[in-house]
This record gives C-alpha cells, sequence and structure tokens, in this order.
C-alpha cells in the first residue's frame, strides 16, 4: 500500500500499472506526438488519476493544421492500425478539420474506445489557454499531457455540468486535494466562464 | 450515501492507498473486453462498413 501520488518536481506521478485503456491512448498518442502537441482532457483526465467508470472516448485537444500536416498524421495513424469514423480519405475527413469538428479514431476492427480529435484555434479561448499550459502526469513509463488540475475541475463544474461531469470534478477536486490551490481556481475561473 | 459522496469517499481512500487501483483496472479491462467482444461479433464481415451504419443509425456520425 502507497500513496495514489506524488509530485516529481512538475509532473504528477499516478502510482499505479497501465491498463488495456492507457494502452491504447499511449499508442495514438505516439503517433500524434510525431505530427503535433496536442493536450488530454475531461473524461480520461479523471478515470487516469482514479476515477471508477468506464469510458468510450478520449477526448485530446489538437490545433488546427494545414491539409498536408493532416494527411502525414492521418497516413501514419492508418500504417498504425487506426480508422477514422468519419472516413479513409483526407477528402472526407479534412473538411471536418477545417470547419472545426471533431473526428474519432478506433483500432481496426473495434468500435471503442476512440481518440475525439478535438482540433482548436485561438478562436476557442479557454480550450486554447488550456492546450497552452499543459500539466505533465505519468503512469508508469507513459508521459502525457493535461489541464492544470483546477482548470479541468472548474471546467466540469461550470461548462459541461452534466451529473458524470460533476462527479469526475468531485473525484479530482478530492484526489487532488493537497495540491490544488484556491489561487489557480481565481485565476482560471474568469477564463471559463468567458467560454 | 449519495453518489457524489461515494465518489468522495473513494477518492480519499485512494489517494492513500493506490491497493485501490487494482479494482478500478479490473472495471475498465472489463468494459473494455466487453465492448471489443460485441461490435467484432455484429460487424464481423465487413467491419468499417457496419460500424459507420451503426453509428449513423444513432446520430452519432
Amino acid at each position: 500500500m502507497g500513496a495514489g501520488y506524488q509530485l516529481e518536481g512538475e509532473v504528477i506521478i499516478i502510482n499505479r500499472d497501465l491498463t488495456e485503456l492507457d494502452l491504447f491512448v499511449k499508442d495514438f498518442l505516439t503517433v500524434l506526438n510525431r505530427h503535433s502537441d496536442y493536450l488530454i482532457v475531461s473524461g480520461f483526465v479523471s478515470i487516469s488519476t482514479g476515477r471508477t467508470r468506464g469510458t468510450e472516448d478520449v477526448d485530446v485537444l489538437v490545433p488546427i493544421m494545414d491539409e498536408n500536416k493532416f494527411r502525414a498524421l492521418f497516413d501514419d495513424l492508418q500504417k498504425n492500425n487506426f480508422w477514422c469514423y468519419q472516413g479513409d480519405s483526407i477528402k472526407e475527413v479534412y473538411p471536418y478539420i477545417q470547419n472545426l469538428q471533431n473526428i474519432r479514431f478506433a483500432k481496426a476492427n473495434e468500435m471503442f474506445p476512440n481518440m475525439e480529435f478535438i482540433p482548436i484555434n485561438k478562436t476557442k479561448k479557454a480550450k486554447f489557454f488550456e492546450f497552452n499550459h499543459p500539466q505533465k502526469i505519468k503512469v508508469q513509463d507513459f508521459e502525457f499531457k493535461i489541464p492544470p488540475i483546477e482548470f479541468e475541475i472548474l471546467y466540469k463544474e461550470i461548462i459541461l455540468g452534466s451529473k458524470k461531469d460533476l462527479a469526475d470534478a468531485k473525484h479530482l477536486r478530492t484526489f487532488f486535494a493537497k495540491i490544488i490551490t484556491e489561487e489557480n481556481f481565481q485565476k482560471y475561473k474568469p477564463i471559463i466562464e468567458n467560454e | 450515501m449519495n453518489d457524489l459522496d461515494y465518489v468522495e469517499l473513494y477518492a480519499r481512500k485512494i489517494e492513500k492507498d493506490n491497493s485501490l487501483f487494482k479494482q478500478q483496472r479490473k472495471l475498465i479491462e472489463s468494459q473494455f473486453k466487453g465492448s471489443s467482444s460485441l461490435f467484432r461479433n455484429m460487424f464481423s464481415k465487413d467491419f468499417k462498413s457496419g460500424a459507420r451504419r451503426y453509428l449513423k443509425e444513432r446520430g452519432l456520425l
């Protein structure tokens, strides 16, 4: 028996083994990282830190990219055994990116879990802010980026607000009680309220 | 005790005792395997076409 997490420098270390869901996300981020920066948001942040609930999708913010850059990413994902719900060609899928619409990727011959790929630009102010203020988190050898914990809590409480989101926020408030600060809540609240 | 009280209690416990992550892992992987098996069987002939048709019928695509 040990603590659920600790801070090592600026990285939150979660003291648990990897799950199959982690390995799925890790596979996707390994490919994505070759082409773009990213931020994991929403349910997976809570689940990866101990919230006991299932999920069908893992949300990832990705800055909007031009067609050539997206083609390279799309081809790499397909080579690595991912398929896209919205189509098999750039012609079908890139318009979603241009219009800042979400697309989804799952492993070949699987429907769930899927990665919900959320294109963002500066017009998405809150999302753009969290993207630019990442918190590193690590489970075993899997390191990835999430929003500041206080930002994630407030986003779930103020913007999303479903029963599931409020429970996720409660989990994060409690689990990370030792490291979250009122100062950060005050700093992030107006950014989220202006979304 | 309501749902949020339970979430809070569990978060308090898992923050102090990481052995509880084992229970969480079982739940996550059970859902993972159940979903995989269900949809592989549903769309065994042409997975992508079947999956897209299923998603469209439910307004998810």
